[in-house]
């Protein structure tokens, strides 16, 4: 038989009358922290503090080993190397392993193993494995519920939960677990904006990596885009999208100290993930990008798409090609599109439109899982989102006299 | 035998479950962190005993896609022994969804998990007492250091299903 539901709790209270004490509690130190990072006044400069110390770990670190070792070590040793004795029998076998034979570094020649590994390997492996490690702290010392807590109020403005601060930070790392942790969203409305706010304007891990090392610059710019688009799409759909936003409660976890095992785990298990699956895509992406250049099919579709991508988004027809690529690693495109010849603001611009374009394909499989009507409702956003958006930022430009 | 690990979120079904069968899954310090359900296998009492790792719910009514995995998962096994992990410092709660899983007519076993915090926070749970009036195993386990895992997989074959009738005799105050 089964109870009510006050007669469930009525029984809880008769259970627990009998067999729980509360004894005296002392506030430790861990409990002070707790309240200094939740509430606002103190809370919103701990976020400040601890993004921008996030942010300079992560450029450091990453800049350390990719400019202190790997783009020595592949552009003066691998590139020449394989350039010297890779057998140039066949042409067009040496353009899509080794790639440009005059380049004198590794985004330039563009071949499988010469751009292929140096991207996947000297950028974007030093630049994830850091995020990870942080990211793996946030997440087990219990910060990200508290993050939410805070930033419930602003999010609720674009009809979301603060709750959905976890799925967007996941994203940063990789848009695939990302979008797997919007399930613990409450509606189908509420899981339908975030994937979708998800998969066009939160870059990951790769590409945040990759930014950092060819437009370190002007990356703040192409960050600041991608944030006022998350918000302003995300303000858009939550009023056209039927369905409600409702409130919910959530726990807060007490602070824990992380376990070393835990820790080590989750970056083990994330690293191996990159090296059986994203260094493979990366390769295959330089390997399908070559193909279609040498079939002439890049030529032909930059060229024809040219008026929208010269006047519309004020960026040069060259950058097509990029956005092949963005489909299988947007590290990749953006690697591409760092040794094409344009303005800085032409860059921005085109990095922007990578960003924003289609989801690399992990993404897009994992957004079919949650269903067709799903990635076809974001697919729709999507293109009306990088028209738009693209010709925004293009607009900017303009009033600003820089593009 | 089968095994299911239900709680509500964020309270160490999937520290339990990797203590468990050694299989690693994700954990983390936040609400969500499993969505869909893993499963791994270890020998309890010289038995093969599959486990499963259930995305955490707050009742069996579900509220979101996680949720709904969590009560898809019990119904389907229908001879499964569960394990109702609770974060002890909040053993209401959680007997809430004991409660509603034992009204199903599952044998059920009780972690009261995070029992050091809950001991730290000065709770102090009568577990025999506890486990007289629920009529079921009832653990106290510190998962993420080991403490209690073992004595949890040699009481799970002692599950039995119980009548919520039962129970609700046994417990004290008016009927």
């Amino acid at each position: 038989m089964s109870l009510t539901v006050d007669e469930r709790w009525d029984l809880i209270d008769r259970i627990s009358r009998e067999t729980v004490t509360v004894g005296e509690y002392k506030e430790t130190l861990t409990d002070v922290i707790g309240e200094i990072t939740i509430k606002p006044m103190t809370g919103i400069p701990v976020v400040i503090a601890s993004l921008y110390l996030f942010w300079s770990i992560f450029g450091s670190f990453a800049g350390f080993f990719t400019d202190g070792f790997f783009v020595k070590f592949f552009d003066q040793y691998w590139l020449p190397w394989w350039q010297l004795h890779f057998p140039d029998t066949w042409e067009w076998l040496y353009y899509i392993v080794v790639g440009d034979p005059l380049a004198d570094n590794c985004l330039e020649a563009f071949g499988m193993l010469t751009s292929g590994l140096f991207v996947a390997i000297g950028v974007v492996l030093p630049a994830i494995f850091i995020f990870y490690l942080m990211l793996t702290l946030l997440e087990d010392v219990g910060y990200l519920p508290r993050l939410a807590v805070l930033i419930d109020t602003i999010l609720h403005k674009i009809g979301l939960h603060g709750y959905a601060i976890v799925p967007t930070i996941l994203s940063l790392g990789c848009n695939v677990p990302g979008v797997a942790a919007t399930r613990i969203l409450e509606t189908r409305k509420e899981r339908f904006v975030m994937m979708t706010l998800l998969a066009i304007f939160v870059p990951c891990g790769a590409q945040l990596g990759i930014m950092q090392q060819v437009i370190p610059e002007t990356m703040g710019l192409v960050l600041l885009y991608l944030v006022i688009g998350y918000f302003v799409t995300g303000f858009v759909l939550s009023r056209i999208i039927p369905g409600k936003s409702p409130e919910i409660l959530m726990d807060v976890p007490p602070y824990q100290k992380p376990l070393l095992r835990n820790v080590a785990l989750k970056i083990w298990m994330r690293m191996r993930e990159f090296f059986t699956s994203a260094i493979p895509f990366v390769l295959l992406g330089v390997l399908m990008v070559n193909v279609l250049y040498l079939a002439g099919f890049i030529q032909w579709l930059s060229s024809t798409l040219s008026p929208l991508f010269v006047y519309w988004f004020g960026v040069p027809e060259a950058t097509v090609g990029p956005l092949i690529a963005a489909f299988l690693r947007k590290d990749l495109a953006v690697a591409q599109l760092s040794v094409i010849e344009m303005t800085w603001y032409q860059m921005v611009t085109a990095v922007v439109l990578v960003s924003i374009y289609f989801p690399c394909l992990a993404t897009f499989i994992m957004l079919l899982r949650e269903g067709w009507t799903e990635l076809l409702g974001s697919l729709a956003v999507l293109i009306v989102v990088v028209t738009v958006y693209g010709g925004f930022v293009h607009l900017v430009g303009i009033l600003a006299g820089v593009a | 035998m089968k095994v299911l690990l239900m709680g509500h979120p964020n309270v160490g079904k999937s520290v339990v479950f990797n203590r468990f069968t050694g299989v690693d899954v994700i954990t983390s310090n936040y609400p969500g962190t499993t969505v869909e359900y893993s499963e791994g296998s270890m020998r309890a009492e010289g038995e093969e005993v599959t486990v499963i790792d259930v995305p955490g719910t707050f009742s069996l009514e579900p509220k979101d896609k996680a949720e709904e995995v969590a009560v898809e998962m019990l119904e389907k096994e229908k001879d499964a022994v569960v394990i109702s992990v609770v974060d002890a410092s909040k053993i209401e709660r959680g007997l809430y969804l004991t409660l509603e899983i034992i009204e199903r007519g599952y044998p059920v076993v009780l972690a009261l998990n995070m029992w050091d915090m809950a001991k730290h926070k000065g709770l102090n749970i009568d577990v025999n007492r506890l486990s007289e009036i629920l009529g079921i195993p009832v653990v106290p386990t510190t998962a993420v250091s080991g403490e209690g895992i073992n004595k949890l997989a040699s009481v799970l074959k002692s599950a039995r299903p119980v009548e919520v009738e039962t129970i609700s005799g046994r417990a004290g105050g008016r009927a």
